[in-house]
């Protein structure tokens, strides 16, 4: 028989956008099968029940932009010099935490290994390591010289690369190909350039039209997902043009642009990832980037566009998600959450709207619309108790006190603690 | 770190003597406190530490494994160990690493891993805490020459990533080879000195040649490594002794001179047999078309044989025999390392207390930790197991995950004892 778990006495936050209300939620197996206005429902036999005391229960959060094998390091190139078999560890250490910290999903935006995010995908699955729902992402394929390419002249091999460097439609072919053949769920284009390579600015865009229905041609033989790293205007608009769905940064707009992302609200999902922005303005000098340097990188420039855009495609409707760089030095991993504060500091977002954009848009960008992403009858059971109300203070929701548990797919892949200090009490 | 008083136990301290009522202090990572007292005499509490009342549970050292290959996949072939890609490899042997620890091994000594670094980094990666395993010593591949045990590529795919080992041939190939292995951090090296007869070159042969191996201890003993040798047939053991390889895997054949050589240097070497290779080969393997016929045929039962009265013979000259071996093929899934001790009981004629001795005492020595683990003495690690049960009279309750009731590492439980009564409410907030 499937296992119960009740929660009594808990304040339910949907995540639909809907006010709390106290209330109970059964789980039987992996789904939620019913929730409640009673506070205290009845518990089937067996069940384990959780008093929450008044806590709020909550959707998991999906982090739509994630990078489990960024290793916290402050450059590309140190995240490049991890070997392989310690890269692999690494990324599964970093699921576990970003699982405990109460994201229950995670989209992969791109590995720095080919097979990283593949093989990570398949251990969650198969048990064999804790970890969120997770989409696989291939590297980020790139050209040369741009966002990406870390090869040097002297040491121009591929395995040297961040990105995987192709130069004309039919290597952008073959690059998909292989992706696709190691069992890739979506596959990451560099359209746009970065600050954090000057020699390929934010406002760069690099590949040709060809290269791009090159791959997206292939995304779509095998119903796979196109996803685009486009700070640029042209970028953002040569993904729309070419059917790509996931759309990150997205820092540079114009009305042209804007509108073109308003016609396709209802497909596309974008993930600033603005935390990175921030962090190289004002949080990297223990790096080396001052914020005079980061301003002369043209940090403050992009963060001044990138407001403007996000705030008038909230207006618009679009969906906009959390997520994105988390990983590097300046934004470590499992500080995710700070997006949902930014986009309330920043992008006129109302903290209702901040908690939807990572619960129900979450459950739309892992591709379960129906299935995932709010508390309600007949969905997956990815759910958190929380000590705290998110809609006061969101900040709550980066600290791992306040996660008082967490729940995917029916089983607590964090327990709540008070349960966990009994067995200390006798032996044998 | 919290203190943990285990109250109400019995204890076998490793030293050979009866178990005695008692209680244990674990402060910090070693033990601080040996106390005797009879049966169900109250022990005053320790401020600040967690109390265990063991209820008169068997409390023993960590066992040591003393020929571990946590990168075989449980397969049937060499082949199908080789072709698992890295990135898979490695969890696969973060995932054994924990199941060891589970099953009371708190100490493994590698015996050689399938990719060039997959043990330096589980060792690695246990020691910095990014995954949970035994104390461990990270062995190189084996390393064997063209057409030995260990060498699988084929004539149409000779690149070495399809080799299970590391062939070399001639002594600045050996040489190269061991360099390598120490850049990547080994603690050991391991050599193929003898064949094995499932790979083609019978288990009574020996492979390398005398300058070869002279190389390799050279080399690992410029660097300060160990080498270990896979050697079943008696020339391939004597060599280890003249060549000074401290660590003898399997030693199958010997003859009178053998077990004297051996005798004559007991406290420079460690004999791992790995019994139940030999013993599940020949007997329990059917399913994967290793039936006894076949077996037979291989020479696998002469070996057994062979095996078995050299044990014995050792056991009598007092050559240290330590438990562990092979564990990873289908028909020895890991996990199931305790059976070793079954055997040492039941085919080398070993006492229980002789068996339990073998996985204690002898393994501080084999770790190169020397008497700081493998006791239960003040001063020592606290590698604890609590075990319900008593295995000087039931050896084969080491098997049993469920009567190893809790598992302590370096003073911390890896699984600590369960409660006695489940709440179904809990509370949470």
């Amino acid at each position: 028989m499937d296992t119960s778990t009740l929660f009594t006495n808990v304040r339910i936050l949907d995540g639909t956008g809907a006010m709390p209300y106290a209330g109970s939620v059964l789980v039987q197996g992996n789904r939620i099968r019913t929730v409640g206005r009673s506070s205290a429902a009845l518990a089937p036999q067996g069940a384990t029940v959780i008093d929450g005391a008044g806590a709020t229960l909550m959707p998991g959060m999906c982090e739509a932009h994630t990078h489990f094998s960024w290793n916290d390091s402050a450059t590309l190139a140190g995240i490049q010099t991890m070997p392989l078999e310690e890269h692999v560890l690494w990324c599964a250490k970093i699921a576990k935490k970003y699982l405990e910290a109460g994201w229950t999903s995670c989209v992969g935006a791109a590995c720095a290994k080919p097979r990283l995010d593949v093989v990570t995908r398949n251990a969650i699955n198969s048990g064999q390591i804790p970890g969120p729902r997770y989409l696989a992402a291939s590297q980020e394929i790139t050209v040369p010289g741009a966002l990406g390419d870390e090869t040097l002249p002297h040491l121009p091999f591929p395995e040297f690369s961040f990105g995987v460097n192709v130069n004309s439609a039919d290597e952008m072919r073959k690059a998909v190909r292989l992706f696709l053949k190691y069992g890739v769920d979506s596959i990451k284009l560099n359209l746009s350039g970065d600050n954090f390579t000057p020699d390929s600015p934010a406002e760069t865009t690099w590949m040709s039209d060809a290269e791009v229905a090159a791959a997206m041609d292939e995304v779509r033989v095998r119903g796979k997902r196109g996803t685009a790293h486009a700070r640029s205007a042209a970028s953002v608009k040569q993904a729309l043009r070419h059917g790509i769905d996931v759309i990150y940064h997205a820092s540079y707009t114009d009305s042209e642009t804007l509108d073109m992302l308003e016609a396709k609200k209802d497909r596309i999902f974008v993930a600033p990832g603005i935390a990175i922005l921030l962090a190289m303005l004002y949080e990297a000098e223990p790096w080396g980037i001052t914020h005079a340097k980061a301003v002369a990188m043209g940090y403050q420039h992009e963060w001044d566009a990138a407001q403007e855009s996000l705030r008038a495609m909230h207006k618009r409707g679009i969906r906009i998600l959390p997520g994105g760089d988390y990983g590097f030095a300046m934004t470590p991993h499992c500080q995710n959450a700070r997006d949902l504060e930014f986009f309330v500091k920043y992008l006129g977002f109302a903290p209702m709207e901040a908690i939807r954009s990572a619960t129900l848009y979450g459950g739309q960008i892992m591709m379960k619309p129906d299935e995932l992403g709010i508390v309600k009858d007949g969905y997956l059971a990815d759910l958190l108790l929380v000590d705290g109300d998110p809609l006061a203070n969101l900040s709550i929701l980066r600290d791992p006190k306040r996660i008082l548990a967490v729940m995917k797919d029916g089983a607590f892949a964090k327990s709540p603690e008070i349960a966990a200090q009994r067995r200390w009490e006798h032996a044998a | 770190m919290a203190d943990i008083h285990y109250t109400n136990v019995r204890i076998f301290d490793g030293g050979g003597e009866a178990p005695f009522m008692g209680e244990v202090l674990v402060q910090g990572d070693r033990i601080a406190r040996v106390v005797r007292n009879a049966s169900g005499v109250r022990a005053a509490p320790v401020g600040g530490a967690r109390v265990v009342d063991g209820a008169g549970a068997f409390l023993m050292p960590g066992m040591v494994e003393a020929h571990t290959h946590f990168s075989w996949n449980d397969q049937p072939t060499l082949d199908a160990i080789q072709r698992m890609p890295p990135e898979e490899h490695i969890l696969w042997c973060a995932e054994v690493a924990r199941k060891y620890l589970d099953m009371g091994w708190t100490s493994c000594v590698g015996a050689a891993a399938a990719k060039p670094r997959l043990d330096v980094v589980i060792r690695n990666a246990i020691n910095d805490g990014t995954i949970v395993g035994p104390r461990y010593l990270a062995a190189s591949q084996e390393i064997t020459v063209p057409g030995g045990l260990g060498d699988t590529t084929q004539p149409h795919l000779p690149q070495p990533d399809f080799a299970f080992g590391a062939i070399v041939s001639g002594s600045e190939e050996m040489r190269r080879c061991v360099r390598m292995f120490v850049k990547w951090g080994v603690d050991s090296l391991k050599i193929n000195l003898s064949g094995e007869s499932i790979t083609g070159m019978p288990s009574d042969r020996c492979q390398f040649t005398d300058a070869e191996i002279a190389t390799c201890v050279e080399e690992a003993k410029a660097w300060g490594k160990r080498v270990a040798a896979h050697a079943r047939s008696c020339n391939s053991i004597k060599r280890c002794v003249t060549h000074g390889i401290e660590v003898i895997y399997h030693a199958s054949f010997t003859d009178t001179e053998t077990l004297d050589l051996l005798e004559q240097h007991k406290m420079e070497h460690f004999i791992a047999p790995g019994l139940a290779w030999l013993i599940n080969t020949c007997h329990h393997a059917s399913e994967w078309g290793l039936t006894p016929e076949v077996t037979k045929k291989m020479g696998y039962h002469r070996e057994l044989e062979a095996a078995v009265e050299t044990m014995k013979a050792l056991r009598k000259r007092g050559v240290r025999i330590l438990p562990g071996g092979d564990y990873g093929f289908a028909w020895t899934p890991h996990g199931t390392n305790a059976k070793d001790l079954e055997y040492f009981v039941k085919v080398v004629g070993m006492s229980t207390m002789e068996a339990l001795l073998s996985a204690t005492a002898w393994g501080g020595p084999m770790m190169k930790m020397g008497k700081s683990i493998g006791y239960v003495r003040e001063g020592c690690y606290a590698d604890l197991l609590l075990v319900d049960g008593d295995p000087l009279a039931d050896i084969t309750i080491l098997q049993d995950k469920s009567r190893i009731l809790s598992v302590m590492k370096g003073g911390e439980f890896h699984r600590a004892p369960p409660v006695r009564s489940a709440r179904t409410t809990r509370w949470a907030a």
